[in-house]
C-alpha cells in the first residue's frame, strides 16, 4: 500500500500557548482509506485538519501529501495545492448563500479552469449519483441543514480531491441527516476511491471510517482498525474504546 | 450592569468601530458648523452680497445641507446599528429587556453625537476661518479678521438644536426597529435578508427603454430649429425627458441589471469561470438588497456632475466670450479728437508703459436695398435683442476698412485670425457674425450698397466671427476694401468713431478703467477686456464658491456612502471569502473578485452620472446659453475638467474602498 499521506514528527505549538496543540504527531494515511479522528475537545484534531490541509503551517515536522512537501509551498502554491487536490467540508455547511447549489457544487471546477460543458456534465452526474439532483437550482438558505451538508460534501467530493478533510461533519445534524451524509462519504470513498480524513466526536460517525485515530494532548494515543467487522461491530468496539477514556480522565 | 458603565464599556472596547462613527458624525457637524458660521458672518455676507443674492443662495443650501445631514447621520447610524444587531440579539438572549437596550443604544449615540460635537464646532470654526481667509484672498476683500468670532453663538445654537433634533429622531427610528424586529431575526439578522429573487422582463425592459428614449430625446436639441424642444416648447419636453431618465434609471437599476446579470449567466462559456461564477451572483444579490441605496447614489452623483459641469460652463463660457464683447483692452467712442490727448494722459497717469497702441476707426452706416440682408444688418434695432439694450441702432451696415481691421487684429494679438485673412477686391466684403449660424451662410451673396447715389454690390467673400470692435459700438460690422472705404468717407460722416486702446502693460488695471469710466461718465460705449473678465469674477464668485461647497458635499457624502456600503457588504461575508481560500482560491483572485465587486457599484452612478451630466450640459449649452462662440470641442473642456475631477475622485475612493476591504478580508 502506498502511502498518500506522510506526517512525521508534527508539532505545533500557537503563540503564547504553554503545551502544543500537536506533539510529534506521526502516522500515515494509504490511498482511498477512509480514516476517523477522534479525541476530547481542545486535544488537537482541528489544529491537525488544518497543519495538514495548508490552512495552517505546523511549528516543527514534515508533511508529505501525494509526494508534495507542502512545507514547501509558497502562499499561492498552497492556494494552488489546495485547488487540486485537497477537498474541504466543515462543520458549518458553509455554502456561499448568493450562488444556487449547483453553482456552489460547480465553483471549485471553474477554479480548475474546467470547460463549461464539462463542468455541467460533472456537477449533474454528481448530483443524480446522490440523489440532490432536485435541489440544484435552489439557494443554500432553502434547504434543510441535512441537504446543506450534503450539497457542500459534494461540492468537497465532484472534483475528485486526492484528499477529503471534514471536520465534524456531522456536527451539527440530527441522527437521520447525518446517516445520509456518512452514506455519501462512504459511498465516495467506496465508488471513487475518495481518501477521507474524518474529524468527528460521535462513535456512530466514526464506525463508518476504516480505521480510528484517537487524540489526547495532541498526541494520538491509540489506533483502531475495522479490519473485517461489520458496522455494528466496530461501532461497539469504538464505543467501548470512548468509555474507556472517559473513565480514564 | 448599570446602562451607562455599560455604554462606556462598551465604547472602550469596540474603540475603533465607534471611532468611525464618530469621525463621520464629526465631519457632518463640522461641516454644518462650518456653513452656518458662515451664513451668519454679517462682515463677509455685507463684503460679497450687494443685492442679498448670496444670501437667499445661502439660505437654499443651507436647506440642502440638512437634508443631507439628515441623510448621513441616518444613514450612517443604520450602517452601525445593523453591524450590532447580532450583538444585541444575544443581549436580547441573555434576557435583556428591549427597552433596556434601547437605552443603552440611545446613551452610546449621545455620548458619541457629544463628542461629535465638541469636535465638530472646534474644527468647524477652524474651517469657517479657512473659508473666509481663501474667500478674502480670492476676491482681494478688505477684511477685519479680528471682528469675526471663532465661534459665533448663534451659530453654535443653531447646530446645537439641528444635531440634536436630528438625535432625536434617530432614537425615534431605532427604537421603532428594535421594537419591530424579533429576537430570531436580531441574532441571524446578517443572513436573513436573503429572499428568493425574482427577475421581471416587464419593467426592465420598460427601464432600459426609457433611459434610451430620454437620452434620445436630449439629443435631439442638436437638431436646432426643428427640434422637439422647440417645436413644442422646452418646458415639457424638458420635463418629459427628465422624468423618463429619472423613472428609467430607478427602473434600470432595480430591475434591468439584475435582469442582464441573471440572464448573462446563461452564457455558460462566460459565466463558468472561477471569477463570474461569483461576482455574478453576488452582484445579483447586493443590487437586489441595495438597489434603493445604489439609485439614491446614482441621482446623486448625476447631480453632483450635472452642477458641477454646468457650473463650470457658465463660468467659462462668458469668460470665453469676452474676447467678443470686448475685443480691444478699452474700447470707447469719441466725440473730438481732443478726447485722445485727455485718455493718453488719463493711461499715463496709471500706467506709464510704452507699448500701450491708440486706433481710432471711424465707422460709416450704408444702407442695401438687398432683398435678403443678414440678421446683424438690422439687429438691435428694436429692444431685447443685442448687448447693448441701452441704445437703439438704426439699420445698416456699419463699414470700416480692410487696413484697419488688420491692425487691430494685431494690436489685439489675434495672430490666428490674421493669418487666414486675404486681401479684398473693391467689389468684396467680409461680414461679422453676431452669432455663429450654419443654417444660413451668407458667403457668396451680394449686397448693393447704398453710396451717395450710387448702388455698389459687394460680394461676401467670407464671413467671421472675429469682430475688431465690440457689440456696443458695432453691430453688422462690413470690412470693405480700403478704396471702396475711401468713397465712403468722401460721400458721409462718420456714424461713430471708435477709439482702441491695447497693450500689455494696461492689462488688468481696474483704477485705469475706473478712471477712464468717470471721465465719459459711465457712457454705455466704454468697453474693457481685463475689466470684463474682472467684474464676471466678482459677479459670480459667491455664486461659485457655495455652489462649490454643495458639490464638495456631495462628492464626499456620495463617496463615503459608496465606501460604507462595500466595506460592509464585503467584511459582512468575511466567512464566505474564508470558504474561498479554503478551496484553493490564491489571494491574488480573491482580491480581484473584491476590486470586480466595489467596481461595479462604483461604476453605475459614475456612468450614469455621466450620461446624465452630458446630456444635460448638452441641452444646457444648446437651449439655454447665449450663443456667440464657434461651437468647438474647446467650449468643453471645463466639462471634460469636472468629468476627469470626478473620475480621479471616484477613482481615490473606490481604492481606499478596496484597500479596507482587502484588509479586511486577506487577514489570517
Ligand atoms: N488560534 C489559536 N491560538 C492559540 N491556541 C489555539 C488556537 N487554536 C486552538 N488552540 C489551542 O490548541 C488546542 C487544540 O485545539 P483544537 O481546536 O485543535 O481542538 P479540537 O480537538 O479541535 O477541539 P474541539 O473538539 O472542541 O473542536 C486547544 O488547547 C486550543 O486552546
Ligand atoms: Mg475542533
Amino acid at each position: 500500500m502506498s502511502a498518500l499521506l506522510e506526517a512525521t514528527e508534527v508539532t505545533k505549538i500557537y503563540a503564547r500557548a504553554q503545551h502544543p496543540s500537536l506533539n510529534k504527531v506521526s502516522f500515515s494515511v494509504a490511498k482511498s482509506e477512509f480514516i476517523a479522528i477522534m479525541g476530547a475537545s481542545g486535544s488537537g484534531k482541528t489544529t491537525l485538519l488544518n497543519v495538514l490541509s495548508t490552512i495552517d503551517t505546523p511549528t516543527s515536522g514534515s508533511i508529505t501529501i501525494d509526494g508534495v512537501n507542502i512545507k514547501n509551498l509558497s502562499d499561492s502554491g498552497a492556494a494552488d495545492f489546495r485547488r487540486d487536490k485537497l477537498g474541504f467540508i466543515f462543520q458549518e455547511y458553509l455554502l456561499l448563500d448568493s450562488l444556487t447549489i449547483f453553482e456552489n457544487i460547480a465553483v471549485p471546477l471553474t477554479l480548475q479552469k474546467l470547460p463549461p460543458k464539462k463542468i455541467e456534465n460533472m456537477v449533474r452526474s454528481l448530483a443524480e449519483a446522490f440523489g440532490i439532483d432536485p435541489q440544484l437550482n435552489k439557494y443554500p438558505n432553502e434547504l434543510s441543514g441535512g441537504q446543506r451538508q450534503r450539497a457542500s460534501a459534494l461540492r468537497a467530493i465532484v472534483k475528485r480531491p486526492s484528499i477529503l478533510f471534514a471536520d465534524e461533519p456531522t456536527g451539527a445534524l440530527d441522527s437521520s441527516s447525518a446517516t445520509d451524509l456518512l452514506n455519501t462519504l462512504k459511498e465516495s470513498n467506496e465508488s471513487l476511491n475518495t481518501t477521507i480524513l474524518m474529524v468527528t466526536h460521535d462513535a456512530y460517525a466514526a464506525s463508518f471510517a476504516d480505521r480510528i485515530l484517537i487524540f489526547k494532548d495532541g498526541c494520538i494515543i491509540r489506533e483502531l482498525f475495522r479490519q473485517n467487522d461489520d458496522r455494528r461491530t466496530f461501532y461497539e468496539s469504538i464505543a467501548r474504546e470512548v468509555a474507556k477514556l472517559d473513565t480514564e480522565r | 450592569m448599570h446602562n451607562l458603565s455599560m455604554a462606556l464599556k462598551n465604547l472602550k472596547n469596540n474603540f475603533s468601530f465607534y471611532a468611525l462613527y464618530l469621525l463621520s458624525v464629526t465631519f457632518v457637524i463640522t461641516v454644518f458648523f462650518a456653513f452656518t458660521s458662515f451664513s451668519m458672518n454679517a462682515v463677509m455676507l455685507e463684503k460679497i452680497s450687494n443685492d442679498g443674492r448670496v444670501e437667499t443662495m445661502c439660505n437654499t443650501i443651507s436647506v440642502f445641507l440638512m437634508a443631507f445631514v439628515v441623510f448621513y447621520m441616518s444613514y450612517s447610524n443604520r450602517f452601525f446599528l445593523r453591524r450590532r444587531t447580532k450583538e444585541l440579539g444575544i443581549y436580547a438572549l441573555l434576557g435583556y429587556r428591549k427597552s433596556t437596550i434601547l437605552s443603552l443604544l440611545i446613551t452610546e449615540n449621545l455620548l458619541t453625537c457629544s463628542g461629535a460635537f465638541i469636535a465638530g464646532i472646534l474644527l468647524g470654526g477652524f474651517f469657517h476661518k479657512g473659508i473666509v481667509f481663501g474667500i478674502t484672498k480670492l476676491l482681494d476683500l478688505a477684511v477685519n479678521h479680528s471682528e469675526i468670532p471663532f465661534f459665533n453663538p448663534n451659530a453654535v445654537m443653531k447646530t446645537a438644536c439641528f444635531i440634536s433634533a436630528v438625535v432625536i429622531v434617530l432614537a425615534l427610528s431605532n427604537s421603532r426597529f428594535l421594537f419591530r424586529t424579533s429576537l430570531m431575526d436580531l441574532v441571524r439578522y446578517e443572513k436573513s435578508a436573503e429572499k428568493r429573487m425574482s427577475f421581471h422582463a416587464v419593467p426592465s425592459v420598460i427601464g432600459f427603454l426609457a433611459v434610451i428614449t430620454g437620452y434620445c430625446l436630449a439629443l435631439d436639441i442638436l437638431r436646432g430649429a426643428e427640434s422637439l424642444w422647440l417645436t413644442i416648447g422646452f418646458y415639457p419636453v424638458g420635463m418629459l425627458t427628465s422624468a423618463l431618465i429619472l423613472s428609467g434609471t430607478v427602473l434600470f437599476i432595480a430591475s434591468f441589471l439584475p435582469f442582464a446579470v441573471q440572464a448573462g449567466k446563461k452564457n455558460k462559456r462566460k459565466f463558468y469561470t472561477e471569477t463570474k461564477i461569483i461576482t455574478a451572483p453576488g452582484f445579483i444579490y447586493r443590487i437586489h438588497s441595495n438597489s434603493r441605496t445604489l439609485i439614491m447614489l446614482t441621482l446623486l452623483s448625476a447631480a453632483t456632475l450635472t452642477v458641477s459641469s454646468v457650473m463650470a460652463l457658465s463660468l467659462y463660457y462668458p469668460i470665453a466670450a469676452v474676447s467678443r464683447m470686448a475685443p480691444s483692452e478699452i474700447e470707447c467712442r469719441i466725440e473730438n479728437e481732443s478726447e485722445i490727448t485727455a485718455f493718453k494722459q488719463i493711461i499715463n497717469e496709471y500706467s506709464p508703459g510704452d507699448d500701450v497702441t491708440f486706433l481710432q476707426t471711424d465707422i460709416y452706416k450704408v444702407t442695401s436695398t438687398a432683398g435678403q440682408l443678414p440678421v446683424e444688418y438690422s439687429i438691435g434695432t428694436s429692444k431685447g435683442d443685442s448687448d447693448n439694450e441701452k441704445i437703439l441702432r438704426d439699420a445698416g451696415f456699419e463699414c470700416i476698412p480692410f487696413s484697419n481691421y488688420t491692425v487691430l487684429l494685431e494690436a489685439q494679438g489675434r495672430t490666428k485670425a490674421l493669418e487666414q485673412l486675404a486681401t479684398l477686391n473693391n467689389n468684396e466684403c467680409i461680414l461679422i457674425k453676431y452669432q455663429p449660424d450654419s443654417d444660413n451662410d451668407e458667403t457668396g451673396n451680394v449686397y448693393p450698397l447704398l453710396i451717395g447715389n450710387h448702388e455698389i454690390p459687394v460680394t461676401v467673400t467670407a464671413v467671421t466671427l472675429d469682430n475688431p470692435i465690440s457689440f456696443a459700438n458695432s453691430v453688422g460690422t462690413l470690412i470693405v476694401s480700403d478704396d471702396l472705404y475711401h468713397m465712403l468717407t468722401e460721400q458721409a460722416v462718420p456714424a461713430a468713431k471708435v477709439l482702441s486702446i491695447n497693450g500689455k502693460s494696461i492689462e488688468d488695471n481696474e483704477a485705469l478703467f475706473q478712471a477712464l469710466s468717470e471721465y465719459l461718465s459711465g457712457s454705455p460705449y466704454l468697453q474693457g477686456n481685463s475689466h470684463r473678465v474682472h467684474e464676471i469674477f466678482s459677479l459670480s464668485s459667491s455664486t461659485f464658491l457655495l455652489i462649490g461647497f454643495l458639490v464638495v458635499l456631495f462628492f464626499i457624502a456620495t463617496g463615503s456612502i459608496l465606501y460604507f456600503n462595500n466595506v460592509s457588504a464585503i467584511t459582512d461575508s468575511k466567512s464566505d471569502y474564508d470558504i474561498l481560500r479554503k478551496m484553493g482560491y490564491t489571494d491574488r483572485k480573491i482580491k480581484k473578485i473584491i476590486q470586480k465587486q466595489t467596481a461595479a457599484f462604483f461604476i453605475i452612478p459614475f456612468l450614469f452620472g455621466l450620461a446624465d451630466c452630458i446630456f444635460a450640459t448638452l441641452v444646457y449649452k444648446s437651449a439655454l446659453m447665449q450663443n456667440i462662440l464657434k461651437n468647438s470641442l474647446v467650449l468643453y473642456t471645463p466639462t471634460m475638467a469636472a468629468i476627469m475631477l470626478t473620475f480621479i475622485i471616484y477613482l481615490a475612493y473606490y481604492r481606499m474602498t478596496v484597500h479596507t476591504c482587502c484588509k479586511a478580508v486577506l487577514t489570517k
